[in-house]
Protein backbone atom coordinates (compact mmCIF):
# COMPACT_ATOMS: atom_id res chain seq x y z
CA UNK A 1 0.00 0.00 0.00
CA UNK A 2 2.84 2.62 0.81
CA UNK A 3 3.60 2.55 -2.70
CA UNK A 4 0.24 4.21 -3.38
CA UNK A 5 1.34 7.14 -1.28
CA UNK A 6 2.84 9.92 -2.12
CA UNK A 7 3.17 13.23 0.95
CA UNK A 8 4.09 16.56 -1.11
CA UNK A 9 5.05 19.00 1.20
CA UNK A 10 4.12 21.46 -1.26
CA UNK A 11 0.32 20.26 -1.10
CA UNK A 12 -1.76 23.11 0.73
CA UNK A 13 -3.29 19.90 2.32
CA UNK A 14 -2.11 18.94 5.77
CA UNK A 15 -0.52 15.70 5.45
CA UNK A 16 -3.04 13.70 8.18
CA UNK A 17 -5.44 15.23 5.06
CA UNK A 18 -3.21 13.71 1.79
CA UNK A 19 -3.00 10.91 3.92
CA UNK A 20 -6.69 10.30 4.23
CA UNK A 21 -7.08 11.22 0.63
CA UNK A 22 -5.02 8.74 -0.09
CA UNK A 23 -6.75 5.91 1.25
CA UNK A 24 -10.07 6.90 0.63
CA UNK A 25 -8.69 6.69 -2.87
CA UNK A 26 -6.97 3.65 -2.87
CA UNK A 27 -10.28 1.94 -1.50
CA UNK A 28 -12.85 3.60 -3.72
CA UNK A 29 -10.76 2.46 -6.79
CA UNK A 30 -10.40 -0.75 -5.64
CA UNK A 31 -6.74 -0.93 -4.83
CA UNK A 32 -7.00 -1.50 -1.34
CA UNK A 33 -10.61 -4.34 -1.50
CA UNK A 34 -12.40 -4.77 1.73
CA UNK A 35 -10.55 -6.68 4.48
CA UNK A 36 -7.01 -5.63 3.19
CA UNK A 37 -5.52 -5.15 6.21
CA UNK A 38 -3.43 -1.35 6.00
CA UNK A 39 -0.30 -0.95 7.78
CA UNK A 40 -0.13 -0.01 11.12
CA UNK A 41 0.39 3.95 12.20
CA UNK A 42 3.45 3.04 13.45
CA UNK A 43 4.88 1.09 10.43
CA UNK A 44 2.90 4.05 7.68
CA UNK A 45 4.82 6.81 9.78
CA UNK A 46 8.21 4.90 9.39
CA UNK A 47 8.02 4.34 6.16
CA UNK A 48 6.81 7.60 5.13
CA UNK A 49 8.79 9.51 8.23
CA UNK A 50 6.09 11.35 9.23
CA UNK A 51 4.92 11.95 13.04
CA UNK A 52 3.02 8.79 14.46
CA UNK A 53 0.28 11.00 15.41
CA UNK A 54 -0.17 12.93 12.03
CA UNK A 55 -0.82 8.87 10.72
CA UNK A 56 -2.91 8.46 13.56
CA UNK A 57 -5.11 11.71 13.05
CA UNK A 58 -5.57 10.17 9.45
CA UNK A 59 -6.48 6.45 10.26
CA UNK A 60 -9.01 8.24 12.73
CA UNK A 61 -10.90 10.02 10.53
CA UNK A 62 -11.44 7.25 7.72
CA UNK A 63 -12.65 4.73 11.32
CA UNK A 64 -15.18 7.39 12.07
CA UNK A 65 -16.09 7.61 8.38
CA UNK A 66 -16.49 3.97 8.15
CA UNK A 67 -13.80 3.55 5.40
CA UNK A 68 -11.23 1.42 7.58
CA UNK A 69 -12.07 -0.62 10.95
CA UNK A 70 -10.14 -1.58 13.78
CA UNK A 71 -10.50 -4.90 15.04
CA UNK A 72 -8.67 -5.92 18.39
CA UNK A 73 -5.59 -7.60 18.01
CA UNK A 74 -5.56 -7.96 14.33
CA UNK A 75 -5.02 -4.23 13.49
CA UNK A 76 -6.49 -1.61 11.51
CA UNK A 77 -8.37 -3.16 7.92
CA UNK A 78 -10.52 -1.75 5.47
CA UNK A 79 -14.07 -2.07 6.33
CA UNK A 80 -16.00 -5.29 5.24
CA UNK A 81 -19.38 -3.12 4.35
CA UNK A 82 -18.78 0.47 2.55
CA UNK A 83 -19.84 3.31 4.61
CA UNK A 84 -23.29 3.65 4.42
CA UNK A 85 -24.77 7.26 4.15
CA UNK A 86 -28.64 8.68 4.77
CA UNK A 87 -29.31 9.99 1.45
CA UNK A 88 -29.25 13.44 3.47
CA UNK A 89 -26.21 13.05 4.39
CA UNK A 90 -24.41 11.93 1.26
CA UNK A 91 -26.06 15.00 -0.64
CA UNK A 92 -24.48 16.86 1.88
CA UNK A 93 -21.27 15.83 1.98
CA UNK A 94 -21.11 15.44 -2.24
CA UNK A 95 -22.37 19.42 -1.79
CA UNK A 96 -19.37 20.26 0.88
CA UNK A 97 -16.40 18.43 -1.34
CA UNK A 98 -17.95 19.94 -4.35
CA UNK A 99 -17.39 23.70 -2.78
CA UNK A 100 -14.09 22.61 -1.26
CA UNK A 101 -13.06 21.47 -5.05
CA UNK A 102 -14.61 24.38 -7.19
CA UNK A 103 -12.85 26.92 -4.21
CA UNK A 104 -9.66 25.15 -4.89
CA UNK A 105 -10.30 25.43 -8.77
CA UNK A 106 -11.02 29.59 -7.98
CA UNK A 107 -8.24 30.25 -6.77
CA UNK A 108 -5.86 28.00 -9.42
CA UNK A 109 -7.72 30.52 -11.83
CA UNK A 110 -9.76 27.57 -13.61
CA UNK A 111 -12.32 27.99 -15.25
CA UNK A 112 -15.79 26.09 -14.91
CA UNK A 113 -15.41 24.20 -18.50
CA UNK A 114 -11.47 23.46 -17.12
CA UNK A 115 -12.40 22.41 -13.62
CA UNK A 116 -15.19 20.30 -15.36
CA UNK A 117 -12.70 18.33 -16.95
CA UNK A 118 -10.38 17.87 -14.43
CA UNK A 119 -12.80 16.34 -12.66
CA UNK A 120 -13.54 14.27 -15.50
CA UNK A 121 -10.16 12.92 -15.89
CA UNK A 122 -10.05 12.27 -11.93
CA UNK A 123 -12.95 9.92 -12.77
CA UNK A 124 -11.16 8.19 -15.60
CA UNK A 125 -8.01 8.07 -13.07
CA UNK A 126 -10.13 6.07 -10.88
CA UNK A 127 -9.87 3.11 -13.71
CA UNK A 128 -13.80 2.09 -13.15
CA UNK A 129 -15.25 5.29 -15.01
CA UNK A 130 -16.73 4.43 -18.12
CA UNK A 131 -14.79 6.14 -20.75
CA UNK A 132 -16.49 8.67 -22.21
CA UNK A 133 -19.05 8.75 -19.26
CA UNK A 134 -21.58 11.69 -18.47
CA UNK A 135 -19.06 12.41 -15.96
CA UNK A 136 -17.65 15.19 -18.23
CA UNK A 137 -21.13 16.90 -17.97
CA UNK A 138 -21.75 18.58 -14.56
CA UNK A 139 -25.00 18.82 -14.42
CA UNK A 140 -25.76 15.02 -14.90
CA UNK A 141 -27.61 13.12 -12.63
CA UNK A 142 -25.20 11.11 -10.01
CA UNK A 143 -26.47 8.00 -12.08
CA UNK A 144 -23.15 5.89 -12.14
CA UNK A 145 -23.12 5.06 -8.63
CA UNK A 146 -19.33 3.55 -8.48
CA UNK A 147 -18.47 1.01 -5.30
CA UNK A 148 -17.05 2.09 -2.16
CA UNK A 149 -17.01 5.80 -2.90
CA UNK A 150 -18.57 6.71 0.37
CA UNK A 151 -21.70 6.99 -1.42
CA UNK A 152 -23.23 4.05 -1.30
CA UNK A 153 -26.89 3.71 0.33
CA UNK A 154 -29.01 0.86 1.53
CA UNK A 155 -26.20 -1.65 1.85
CA UNK A 156 -25.47 -3.29 5.22
CA UNK B 1 29.64 22.57 28.04
CA UNK B 2 31.68 24.35 30.94
CA UNK B 3 29.25 22.94 33.24
CA UNK B 4 29.62 19.27 32.83
CA UNK B 5 33.27 19.25 30.85
CA UNK B 6 34.82 17.65 34.13
CA UNK B 7 32.63 14.86 34.06
CA UNK B 8 33.05 14.17 30.14
CA UNK B 9 36.28 14.18 30.79
CA UNK B 10 35.93 11.50 33.40
CA UNK B 11 34.48 9.17 31.38
CA UNK B 12 31.30 8.66 29.48
CA UNK B 13 29.41 11.82 26.92
CA UNK B 14 28.62 14.35 29.73
CA UNK B 15 25.19 14.88 28.05
CA UNK B 16 24.31 11.23 29.51
CA UNK B 17 26.04 11.44 32.82
CA UNK B 18 24.71 12.84 36.15
CA UNK B 19 26.23 13.24 39.02
CA UNK B 20 22.97 11.53 41.21
CA UNK B 21 20.23 9.28 39.91
CA UNK B 22 17.14 10.88 39.20
CA UNK B 23 14.99 9.17 40.96
CA UNK B 24 13.30 12.23 43.30
CA UNK B 25 12.95 13.82 39.91
CA UNK B 26 11.67 11.49 38.29
CA UNK B 27 8.47 11.20 40.96
CA UNK B 28 7.79 15.11 41.08
CA UNK B 29 7.89 14.73 37.46
CA UNK B 30 5.52 12.43 36.92
CA UNK B 31 2.75 13.56 39.13
CA UNK B 32 2.77 17.05 37.81
CA UNK B 33 0.88 18.30 34.29
CA UNK B 34 3.93 20.74 33.72
CA UNK B 35 4.73 20.61 29.98
CA UNK B 36 8.01 18.52 29.11
CA UNK B 37 9.88 21.77 28.21
CA UNK B 38 9.10 25.48 28.56
CA UNK B 39 11.03 28.36 27.97
CA UNK B 40 10.30 31.87 30.20
CA UNK B 41 10.97 35.03 28.84
CA UNK B 42 14.69 33.90 28.54
CA UNK B 43 17.28 35.88 27.27
CA UNK B 44 21.07 35.74 27.06
CA UNK B 45 23.38 37.78 26.57
CA UNK B 46 27.16 37.97 26.04
CA UNK B 47 28.52 41.26 26.99
CA UNK B 48 26.80 43.94 25.02
CA UNK B 49 25.74 41.53 22.44
CA UNK B 50 21.95 39.80 22.86
CA UNK B 51 21.95 35.99 21.71
CA UNK B 52 18.70 35.21 23.07
CA UNK B 53 16.19 38.23 23.50
CA UNK B 54 12.91 37.19 25.73
CA UNK B 55 12.11 33.87 24.36
CA UNK B 56 9.17 32.02 25.59
CA UNK B 57 7.88 28.87 24.41
CA UNK B 58 7.03 25.56 25.51
CA UNK B 59 6.61 22.06 23.81
CA UNK B 60 3.37 20.02 24.64
CA UNK B 61 3.48 16.28 26.00
CA UNK B 62 4.04 13.85 23.30
CA UNK B 63 4.87 16.75 20.89
CA UNK B 64 7.40 17.56 18.26
CA UNK B 65 8.88 20.69 18.66
CA UNK B 66 11.21 21.84 16.23
CA UNK B 67 13.70 25.40 16.51
CA UNK B 68 14.56 26.48 13.16
CA UNK B 69 16.92 29.63 12.63
CA UNK B 70 19.70 30.69 10.46
CA UNK B 71 23.81 30.10 11.95
CA UNK B 72 24.03 32.60 14.76
CA UNK B 73 20.31 32.90 15.53
CA UNK B 74 20.82 32.13 19.16
CA UNK B 75 19.46 28.30 18.98
CA UNK B 76 22.70 27.07 20.58
CA UNK B 77 22.68 29.46 23.05
CA UNK B 78 19.25 28.90 24.16
CA UNK B 79 19.70 25.11 23.86
CA UNK B 80 22.62 25.13 26.02
CA UNK B 81 20.32 26.85 28.34
CA UNK B 82 18.09 23.82 28.45
CA UNK B 83 20.49 21.48 28.95
CA UNK B 84 21.53 23.12 32.16
CA UNK B 85 24.95 23.81 30.53
CA UNK B 86 24.70 27.51 30.41
CA UNK B 87 22.62 29.62 33.06
CA UNK B 88 20.59 32.61 30.94
CA UNK B 89 21.01 36.18 31.99
CA UNK B 90 17.70 35.96 32.51
CA UNK B 91 13.91 33.79 32.25
CA UNK B 92 13.79 29.98 32.70
CA UNK B 93 14.06 26.89 31.27
CA UNK B 94 11.87 24.74 33.04
CA UNK B 95 11.89 20.66 32.04
CA UNK B 96 8.70 18.81 33.53
CA UNK B 97 8.20 22.08 35.47
CA UNK B 98 11.20 22.25 37.51
CA UNK B 99 13.80 25.05 36.84
CA UNK B 100 16.64 23.14 34.36
CA UNK B 101 19.71 25.29 35.92
CA UNK B 102 18.83 24.43 39.94
CA UNK B 103 17.92 20.85 39.16
CA UNK B 104 20.09 19.97 35.60
CA UNK B 105 21.77 16.88 37.63
CA UNK B 106 18.16 15.24 38.66
CA UNK B 107 16.92 16.27 35.00
CA UNK B 108 19.01 14.92 32.98
CA UNK B 109 18.79 11.65 33.51
CA UNK B 110 14.92 11.75 32.34
CA UNK B 111 15.93 13.38 28.78
CA UNK B 112 17.90 11.92 26.08
CA UNK B 113 20.16 14.41 24.31
CA UNK B 114 22.08 13.95 21.08
CA UNK B 115 24.58 17.20 20.88
CA UNK B 116 25.27 19.21 17.78
CA UNK B 117 28.75 17.92 18.66
CA UNK B 118 29.77 14.18 19.59
CA UNK B 119 31.35 14.36 23.03
CA UNK B 120 31.98 10.78 23.87
CA UNK B 121 35.58 9.94 24.41
CA UNK B 122 36.94 9.02 21.09
CA UNK B 123 38.52 5.84 22.56
CA UNK B 124 35.60 3.97 23.97
CA UNK B 125 33.52 1.73 21.73
CA UNK B 126 29.73 1.66 21.61
CA UNK B 127 29.29 -0.95 24.14
CA UNK B 128 32.29 0.47 26.38
CA UNK B 129 29.96 3.64 26.61
CA UNK B 130 26.61 2.26 27.14
CA UNK B 131 28.17 0.31 29.78
CA UNK B 132 29.47 3.56 31.75
CA UNK B 133 25.78 5.36 30.92
CA UNK B 134 24.26 1.91 32.05
CA UNK B 135 24.58 2.78 35.79
CA UNK B 136 23.01 6.06 35.90
CA UNK B 137 19.60 5.11 34.20
CA UNK B 138 16.60 3.12 36.04
CA UNK B 139 15.10 2.50 32.71
CA UNK B 140 18.20 1.65 30.89
CA UNK B 141 17.40 -0.68 28.23
CA UNK B 142 19.97 -3.08 27.05
CA UNK B 143 18.19 -5.32 24.42
CA UNK B 144 16.77 -1.41 22.45
CA UNK B 145 20.76 -0.35 22.41
CA UNK B 146 22.13 -3.68 20.83
CA UNK B 147 19.16 -3.56 18.47
CA UNK B 148 19.38 -0.24 17.77
CA UNK B 149 22.75 -0.46 16.65
CA UNK B 150 22.61 -3.50 14.51
CA UNK B 151 19.63 -1.60 12.51
CA UNK B 152 22.10 1.71 12.11
CA UNK B 153 24.87 -0.93 11.39
CA UNK B 154 27.56 0.35 14.15
CA UNK B 155 30.09 -1.92 14.86
CA UNK B 156 29.89 -2.15 18.94
CA UNK B 157 33.03 -2.63 19.32
CA UNK B 158 34.64 0.36 17.10
CA UNK B 159 36.37 3.19 18.91
CA UNK B 160 34.00 5.78 19.04
CA UNK B 161 36.39 7.99 17.53
CA UNK B 162 36.65 5.99 14.35
CA UNK B 163 33.49 5.68 13.30
CA UNK B 164 32.32 7.48 10.77
CA UNK B 165 29.80 10.80 11.71
CA UNK B 166 26.73 9.32 10.95
CA UNK B 167 27.55 6.64 13.12
CA UNK B 168 28.88 8.81 15.99
CA UNK B 169 25.78 10.13 15.64
CA UNK B 170 23.71 7.07 15.52
CA UNK B 171 25.24 5.44 18.74
CA UNK B 172 24.59 9.01 20.57
CA UNK B 173 20.91 8.34 19.43
CA UNK B 174 20.91 4.81 21.08
CA UNK B 175 22.76 6.12 23.90
CA UNK B 176 20.29 8.42 24.48
CA UNK B 177 16.98 6.28 24.05
CA UNK B 178 18.37 3.65 26.07
CA UNK B 179 18.14 5.67 28.85
CA UNK B 180 14.02 5.45 28.58
CA UNK B 181 14.10 9.22 28.61
CA UNK B 182 10.15 10.98 28.38
CA UNK B 183 11.86 13.79 26.47
CA UNK B 184 14.31 13.99 23.66
CA UNK B 185 16.68 17.07 22.81
CA UNK B 186 18.30 17.03 19.22
CA UNK B 187 20.74 19.28 18.29
CA UNK B 188 20.56 19.60 14.54
CA UNK B 189 21.38 15.47 14.98
CA UNK B 190 21.64 15.48 11.18
CA UNK B 191 24.13 17.96 10.38
CA UNK B 192 26.47 16.29 8.10
CA UNK B 193 24.92 13.06 7.47
CA UNK B 194 24.16 11.47 4.13
CA UNK B 195 20.31 11.08 3.12
CA UNK B 196 20.31 7.49 3.95
CA UNK B 197 21.75 8.58 7.56
CA UNK B 198 19.39 10.99 7.70
CA UNK B 199 16.95 8.74 6.74
CA UNK B 200 17.44 6.14 9.56
CA UNK B 201 18.23 8.74 11.94
CA UNK B 202 14.32 10.40 11.22
CA UNK B 203 12.82 6.85 11.52
CA UNK B 204 14.04 6.01 14.77
CA UNK B 205 12.62 8.88 15.93
CA UNK B 206 9.30 8.55 14.17
CA UNK B 207 9.29 4.98 15.59
CA UNK B 208 10.50 5.98 18.89
CA UNK B 209 6.79 8.19 18.42
CA UNK B 210 5.00 6.04 18.18
CA UNK B 211 6.01 3.39 20.72
CA UNK B 212 6.37 5.29 23.64
CA UNK B 213 5.06 8.58 23.13
CA UNK B 214 8.02 10.62 23.64
CA UNK B 215 8.22 14.42 23.53
CA UNK B 216 10.65 15.46 21.31
CA UNK B 217 12.73 19.32 21.03
CA UNK B 218 15.08 19.80 18.18
CA UNK B 219 17.12 22.12 16.07
CA UNK B 220 17.75 21.12 12.61
CA UNK B 221 18.36 22.79 8.80
CA UNK B 222 16.91 19.85 7.99
CA UNK B 223 13.52 21.66 7.07
CA UNK B 224 11.73 18.74 4.96
CA UNK B 225 12.29 16.38 6.95
CA UNK B 226 11.12 18.98 10.15
CA UNK B 227 8.29 19.44 8.08
CA UNK B 228 6.97 15.91 8.21
CA UNK B 229 7.39 15.34 11.69
CA UNK B 230 7.38 18.82 13.55
CA UNK B 231 3.78 20.06 15.21
CA UNK B 232 4.99 23.26 16.29
CA UNK B 233 7.51 25.06 14.52
CA UNK B 234 9.78 28.09 16.17
CA UNK B 235 12.08 30.21 13.93
CA UNK B 236 14.80 32.65 15.57
CA UNK B 237 15.72 35.24 14.03
CA UNK B 238 18.15 37.65 16.01
CA UNK B 239 17.63 35.72 18.63
CA UNK B 240 14.08 36.58 18.57
CA UNK B 241 11.33 34.40 18.51
CA UNK B 242 9.92 35.16 15.07
CA UNK B 243 7.17 32.56 15.06
CA UNK B 244 6.07 30.17 17.56
CA UNK B 245 3.22 28.24 15.93
CA UNK B 246 1.46 25.01 14.97
CA UNK B 247 2.77 24.20 11.56
CA UNK B 248 -0.51 23.45 10.02
CA UNK B 249 -1.25 27.12 11.07
CA UNK B 250 1.92 28.67 9.63
CA UNK B 251 1.64 26.77 6.33
CA UNK B 252 -2.25 27.90 6.24
CA UNK B 253 -1.24 31.61 6.80
CA UNK B 254 1.82 31.85 4.43
CA UNK B 255 1.06 31.53 1.14
CA UNK B 256 2.48 32.69 -2.49
CA UNK B 257 0.61 35.08 -4.44
CA UNK B 258 1.30 35.19 -8.26
CA UNK B 259 -0.11 38.47 -10.59
CA UNK B 260 0.92 37.62 -14.20
CA UNK B 261 2.43 41.08 -15.99
CA UNK B 262 -1.12 41.81 -17.12
CA UNK B 263 -2.98 41.85 -13.82
CA UNK B 264 -0.08 43.48 -12.00
CA UNK B 265 0.37 46.70 -14.40
CA UNK B 266 -3.44 47.24 -14.78
CA UNK B 267 -3.91 50.51 -13.63
CA UNK B 268 -7.73 50.48 -13.30
CA UNK B 269 -7.19 48.00 -10.69
CA UNK B 270 -5.17 50.65 -8.44
CA UNK B 271 -6.14 51.14 -4.60
CA UNK B 272 -8.68 48.64 -4.50
CA UNK B 273 -6.39 46.20 -5.32
CA UNK B 274 -3.31 47.27 -3.29
CA UNK B 275 -5.64 47.45 -0.28
CA UNK B 276 -6.16 44.11 -0.86
CA UNK B 277 -2.80 42.75 -1.25
CA UNK B 278 -2.26 44.99 1.98
CA UNK B 279 -4.80 43.22 3.71
CA UNK B 280 -2.81 39.37 3.43
CA UNK B 281 0.20 40.67 4.79
CA UNK B 282 2.89 40.70 1.75
CA UNK B 283 5.69 40.16 3.11
CA UNK B 284 8.36 39.42 0.12
CA UNK B 285 7.89 40.48 -3.55
CA UNK B 286 9.72 39.09 -6.76
CA UNK B 287 9.55 40.35 -10.05
CA UNK B 288 9.23 37.13 -12.72
CA UNK B 289 9.23 37.71 -16.30
CA UNK B 290 5.48 37.02 -16.59
CA UNK B 291 4.58 39.44 -13.28
CA UNK B 292 4.81 39.91 -9.59
CA UNK B 293 5.54 36.95 -7.09
CA UNK B 294 4.53 37.65 -3.40
CA UNK B 295 4.67 36.01 -0.58
CA UNK B 296 1.88 37.01 2.12
CA UNK B 297 1.63 36.14 5.36
CA UNK B 298 -2.29 36.58 6.46
CA UNK B 299 -3.88 34.90 3.86
CA UNK B 300 -6.94 33.49 4.43
CA UNK B 301 -9.48 32.22 1.67
CA UNK B 302 -12.21 35.23 2.24
CA UNK B 303 -9.29 37.82 1.71
CA UNK B 304 -7.43 36.34 -1.28
CA UNK B 305 -11.34 36.68 -2.82
CA UNK B 306 -10.95 40.14 -2.32
CA UNK B 307 -7.78 40.49 -4.11
CA UNK B 308 -9.25 38.30 -7.28
CA UNK B 309 -12.09 40.88 -7.42
CA UNK B 310 -10.05 43.57 -7.50
CA UNK B 311 -7.06 42.90 -10.13
CA UNK B 312 -7.86 42.53 -13.57
CA UNK B 313 -9.20 39.18 -15.43
CA UNK B 314 -9.15 37.88 -11.64
CA UNK B 315 -5.64 36.48 -12.25
CA UNK B 316 -4.41 36.17 -9.69
CA UNK B 317 -3.77 32.38 -8.42
CA UNK B 318 -2.22 31.20 -5.16
CA UNK B 319 0.23 28.33 -3.82
CA UNK B 320 1.44 26.86 -1.08
CA UNK B 321 4.50 27.16 0.54
CA UNK B 322 7.35 24.22 1.87
CA UNK B 323 8.84 25.26 5.23
CA UNK B 324 11.72 25.79 3.29
CA UNK B 325 10.16 28.13 1.27
CA UNK B 326 8.60 29.88 4.86
CA UNK B 327 11.70 30.00 6.14
CA UNK B 328 13.74 31.51 3.40
CA UNK B 329 10.61 34.14 3.10
CA UNK B 330 10.73 34.96 6.96
CA UNK B 331 14.56 35.34 7.71
CA UNK B 332 16.51 35.03 4.48
CA UNK B 333 17.55 39.19 4.26
CA UNK B 334 19.07 40.73 1.71
CA UNK B 335 22.36 40.90 2.98
CA UNK B 336 22.69 43.89 1.70
CA UNK B 337 19.46 44.95 4.06
CA UNK B 338 21.24 43.79 7.22
CA UNK B 339 20.94 45.85 9.98
CA UNK B 340 24.50 46.39 11.49
CA UNK B 341 25.64 44.61 14.15
CA UNK B 342 25.06 47.31 16.67
CA UNK B 343 21.84 48.04 15.68
CA UNK B 344 18.73 46.89 17.18
CA UNK B 345 17.25 43.92 15.08
CA UNK B 346 15.51 44.62 11.98
CA UNK B 347 11.69 44.06 11.41
CA UNK B 348 11.19 40.61 11.46
CA UNK B 349 9.50 39.91 8.11
CA UNK B 350 11.10 42.42 5.60
CA UNK B 351 7.50 43.65 4.98
CA UNK B 352 7.05 44.78 1.21
CA UNK B 353 7.00 48.54 1.84
CA UNK B 354 7.49 51.77 -0.42
CA UNK B 355 5.35 51.87 -3.43
CA UNK B 356 2.58 49.94 -4.48
CA UNK B 357 3.20 45.85 -4.84
CA UNK B 358 2.27 45.89 -7.76
CA UNK B 359 4.66 48.00 -9.70
CA UNK B 360 6.98 45.92 -11.88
Amino acid sequence: MDAGFRIDPSDARPIWRQIEENVRQLVASGILPPATVVPSVRDLARSLTVNPATVAKAYQRLTDAGVLAVRRGDGTYVAAAPPVFSAEERVRRLDVEARRYVNAAVTLGATPRESAAALATAWSALGAAPAGSEAVNATAAPDTPRPRDGGNEGEP
Amino acid sequence: MTTTGALAAAAAPSHLLSPTVGAAAAAAAASGAAPPLAVEAMTVRYGRTTAVDRVSLALAEGGVYALLGRNGAGKSSLVRCLLGQQRATAGFARIFGRDVWRHRAALMAEVGVVPEQPDAPPGASARRLARLCRRLYRGWDDDGFEQRLRRFAVPPELPFGRLSKGQQRHVTLALALAGGPRLLILDDPTLGLDAVARRAFFEEIVGELADRGISIFLTSHELPAVERIAERVGILDGGRLLVDEDLERLKHRLRRIRLPRAAAAGSATGEAADAALEALAPLRRETRDWGVEVVVGAYDDRRFERLRAAVAGGAATVSSLTLEEIFTALVGHDPAAAAPADAPAAAPAGRATGGSPWQV
